[in-house]
């Protein structure tokens, strides 16, 4: 009895935590619609300024705090003024939702460079002896996180509800046009809420930080389970985010204390996969839910990319040429091996980008589809002994069936919850993987993979799997271009913008999602088992969020959409740490920041803009004017 | 225009929270004819549209097409059955260019699957090629051929209506439903669309079309429904219409007509 009840408050603590984060998830959400999921960061951010003008900088604890959280709210007012609220006037709902992951991303990198990847901890505010009550000990820091979460309650309702400021917040939430024509300044009022959310975070993380240890990618774990909570709770409602924090807290400790660690987490997320498929407005709300397809009100309808004919052919025939001849102009060294990661890793992007870029649906999990083949491939191939070949089959099946399954239960939704639907996923696969130590090995990976093996020739060396790769590349790129000029393609396109008008005329949107969803998961489980007989390793970092996450940054810069366009995406974030090693220490920052900067200047990345400007210098080139078809028209 | 009627509505009800802004409505739209709804804003024309394509499901009633009921039919099955519609606001596809948009129009007639189009077969390009010439030969009719490469949605208003009765066309409709394409069209693109029109019916396609203007209505219709206020107020040619003291009432807007 005693041992539960302080599982319950070990739950309550852990919970009052996702409860702050999901505070914060509501307050960006009510006012702008989107979910921000750089909050969890902020948290992290928070707590470590603490540290260092705490514990380093030997500041009083109050001083400290107050500085503390103004220093966390000032980047969260930079990051906000120079991303987030130009990104909302210029991008769809789920691209500033892709775009608040690069946030998150650039965040931990600035954490990474500043203080390094070792875990910190806080000293109790009040002491560490827990006090009795009931016989019962609880540490007094509870008290704190407790007080905090009373405090941030009250102090937004108070906010929103009794002053002027938060009238106007609140106008924003319900009809932004109208409270412009109010003369709300829709901007400020949005900047004001981002940097608000930054605040609680940053009280948040600083309360929580004496009871556990945080490092650099916290912001992870924040932002998931916050997220978690707030789905579960119902996005927008401030009772409800506490209620679903707590909750998941007092879930998680239970299932952890009763159960195991690895169903813990697996039951937050199955948890959460419930609410998403049942009751999508949250369980503590009521009410219609917010479905509208965000990739259906895409705000700016990006520059059309086509190389068709010639043009098109004779660029990929110069590609090849250039890829075929590549290795043998190399330097020694590590490089061709980052070639063969990039071709690997493009596989599963190019699926990304037939389900993402082409039909437009938000994929936030490709990576568990890469998990799944892996471990698929490589636990068949290591302890059944089957040919390589065969694992990689199976793992194809076993992704198939995976897609098949989630694609079944997201059928009815659309945009936000599809994303976070296919998050949870992701994650579901990460706690997976990690937990199941029998099966996967567990945190410290799978060992031993052969390389892979086709009719008695072994890939053992990197220049034959990049041959390889390369091969498998070409005629993957050659059917999917095949099928996008066609009918198919169109199909996809339609479903991307108008589902509507799509299913009107005659497109079966249920049907081509399933068949976008079913290409991304083969491509991306065919991706994970290359992976894992090449590096004859495996392991649950190797193929987690964060690269689903990175995937999608890397579809961006090269050019969503294009096919070809997001190989040079790959390749960049693949190959510049390799070839500036220094740079090393500062990459997952500059991977946030590329993909937030391409969203904002660069939206149909690298590939997409070079088209462009090529054809636009041909037609200058042939004498023809530019086609512009308002001027052709009113003529 | 003998023989089986190509749509049929009997009886429609749709009701929006309390109020019916489909009340007992009654059609039949006969076979190669070109029926044009009219009636004041707010009568129930689109409503209409969408309770037969099944983007709002009807209260009551019945709606056959071709002797067949498509009642409760999800919006694709009923395209796939040869009744396809336009939009009051064009809904051309963003992110494709004019040609791309109108051979989206052509899904339903696709014969090579995916896996056809992957392997790039044969039989898989010559349609796609064929289909590009059918598309293009539309485009031409209504001036937008020169386009074909640019974005859709950089037409003007006028031409993105055009270009969607084209993307309508090129899934060969058996029964064509088009909300108000001469809206947003000036006086010469008016004029295209009238020949666009009789071309259709020319070809043997029914049309149903909502209209607000009057001489195209007049000039192009066997057969005028005039709506009010959620009810048929008038059915008959464009002559026995014109006579129709009730019609001019409604249309000119001096209160509902009681019936």
């Amino acid at each position: 009895m005693n041992q539960a009840i302080q599982t319950v408050i070990a739950g309550l603590l852990q919970g009052s935590v996702f409860a702050i984060v999901a505070l914060g998830f509501s307050l960006v959400y009510r006012v702008t619609g989107v979910i921000n999921l750089a909050q969890g960061a902020f948290c992290v951010l928070g707590a470590l300024t603490m540290y260092t003008f705490q514990v380093v900088y030997g500041v009083p604890l109050p001083l400290a705090l107050v500085a503390a959280v103004i220093a966390t709210s000032v980047v969260g007012l930079v990051l906000g003024a120079g991303a987030f609220v130009p990104a909302l006037t210029r991008l769809s709902n789920s691209s500033v939702l892709m775009l608040t992951t690069g946030l998150l991303t650039f965040i931990e990198g600035g954490i990474l460079v500043y203080w390094g990847s070792q875990p910190y901890q806080l000293p109790p505010f009040s002491g560490f002896r827990p006090v009795e009550i009931l016989g019962i000990r609880v540490p007094t820091q509870g008290f704190w996180v407790l007080g905090a979460v009373a405090l941030i309650i009250v102090a937004l309702w108070y906010l929103l509800v009794r002053t002027t400021v938060g009238m106007a917040l609140r106008a924003c939430a319900e009809n932004r046009l109208a409270a412009q024509l109010m003369g709300i300044d829709v901007r400020r009022m949005t900047l004001l809420s981002f940097a608000l959310a930054a605040l609680i975070g940053a009280v948040g993380g600083i309360v929580v930080a004496p009871v556990t240890s945080l490092q650099f990618d916290s912001g992870h774990f924040f932002t998931n389970f916050g997220f978690i909570a707030v789905a579960v709770g119902g996005i927008g409602s401030f009772i409800g985010s506490v209620a679903g924090g707590f909750v998941i807290g007092i879930a998680q400790q239970l299932a952890a204390g009763y159960i195991s660690s690895l169903f813990a987490n697996a039951l937050a997320l199955g948890l959460l996969l419930a609410t998403l498929i049942w009751r999508p407005n949250g369980l503590f709300t009521s009410g219609p839910a917010r479905r509208q397809d965000v990739r259906d009100e895409q705000r700016v309808y990006r520059a059309i990319v086509r190389l068709h004919g010639a043009g098109g052919a004779s660029f990929a025939i110069a590609l090849l040429a250039f890829a075929l001849a590549l290795p043998w102009f190399l330097p020694p060294g590590g490089l061709l091996s980052s070639l063969v990661i990039t071709g690997i890793l493009y596989i599963a992007v190019l699926g990304l980008d037939v389900l993402m870029g082409h039909a437009g649906q938000v994929s936030l999990g490709q990576a568990g589809f890469m998990a799944i083949g892996g471990y698929t491939a490589s636990i068949l191939a290591t302890r059944h002994g089957l040919p390589p070949i065969v694992g990689i089959g199976a793992g194809i099946v076993v992704s198939l069936l995976a897609a098949l399954v989630l694609s079944l239960v997201t059928m009815r939704l659309r945009g936000h919850y599809l994303a976070l639907a296919t998050l949870a996923f992701g994650l579901l696969v990460d706690s997976l993987s990690v937990g199941m130590m029998d099966v996967t090995g567990g945190p410290s990976g799978l060992t031993g993979i052969p390389s892979l093996s086709i009719a008695g020739y072994t890939f053992a060396t990197p220049l034959s799997m990049y041959y390889l790769v390369l091969a498998i590349i070409v005629v993957l790129l050659l059917a999917l271009t095949g099928a996008m000029n066609s009918g198919f393609g169109r199909a996809l396109k339609a479903i991307r913008t108008d589902q509507t008008a799509a299913a009107a005329l005659g497109i079966n949107v249920p049907r081509y999602k399933l068949i976008a969803a079913s290409i991304a998961a083969v491509l991306a489980s065919l991706s994970g088992s290359l992976y894992a007989f090449y590096f004859h390793f495996l392991s649950p970092e190797m193929v987690s969020t964060r690269l689903s996450f990175e995937m999608i940054a890397m579809l961006v810069v090269g050019g969503e959409g294009t096919l070809i366009g997001a190989l040079f995406g790959v390749a960049l974030l693949t190959l510049l740490p390799t070839i500036f090693q220094p740079l090393k220490e500062y990459l997952v920052m500059a991977e946030g920041a590329i993909l937030v900067a391409s969203f904002l200047w660069l939206p149909e990345g690298i590939f997409g803009t070079a088209a462009i400007w090529f054809g636009r210098l041909m037609r200058r080139f042939n004498g023809k004017p530019v086609p512009v078809a308002k001027a052709e028209r009113s003529s | 225009m003998s023989g089986m009627a190509a749509l049929d509505v009997r009886g429609l009800v749709k009701a929006f929270g309390g109020v019916k802004a489909i009340d007992n409505v009654t059609f039949t739209v006969p076979d190669g004819s070109l029926t044009a709804v009219i009636g004041p804003n707010g009568a129930g024309k689109t409503t209409v549209f969408n309770l037969v394509t099944n983007l709002f499901r009807a209260d009551s009633g019945e709606i056959t097409f071709y002797g067949e009921s498509i009642l409760g039919l999800l919006p694709e099955r009923i395209a796939s059955l040869g009744l396809i519609r336009t939009f009051q606001t064009a809904r051309v596809f963003p992110g494709m260019t004019v040609l791309e948009n109108a051979l989206a129009g052509a899904h339903l007639k696709v014969r090579s699957g995916m896996a056809r189009q992957m392997l790039w077969l044969g039989s898989a390009r010559r349609e796609e090629r064929t289909l590009r010439a059918e598309a293009e030969a539309l485009l031409d009719l209504v001036r937008l051929s020169g386009l074909r490469d640019a974005a859709g949605t950089d037409l003007p208003m006028g031409g993105q209506k055009l270009l969607e009765v084209v993307r309508a066309l090129m899934a060969r409709p058996r029964l064509l439903l088009l909300d108000e394409p001469a809206a947003g069209l000036n006086d010469k693109e008016t004029e295209d669309l009238a020949e666009l029109l009789s071309a259709i019916r020319g070809a043997g396609i029914t049309v149903i079309v909502v209209e607000h203007n009057m001489s195209l209505v007049m000039s192009i219709s066997d057969q005028i429904v005039v709506m009010d206020a959620g009810k048929v107020a008038a059915c008959g040619t464009p002559a026995e219409i014109q006579k129709d003291p009730r019609v001019i009432a409604a249309y000119v807007g001096q209160g509902t007509v009681t019936l």
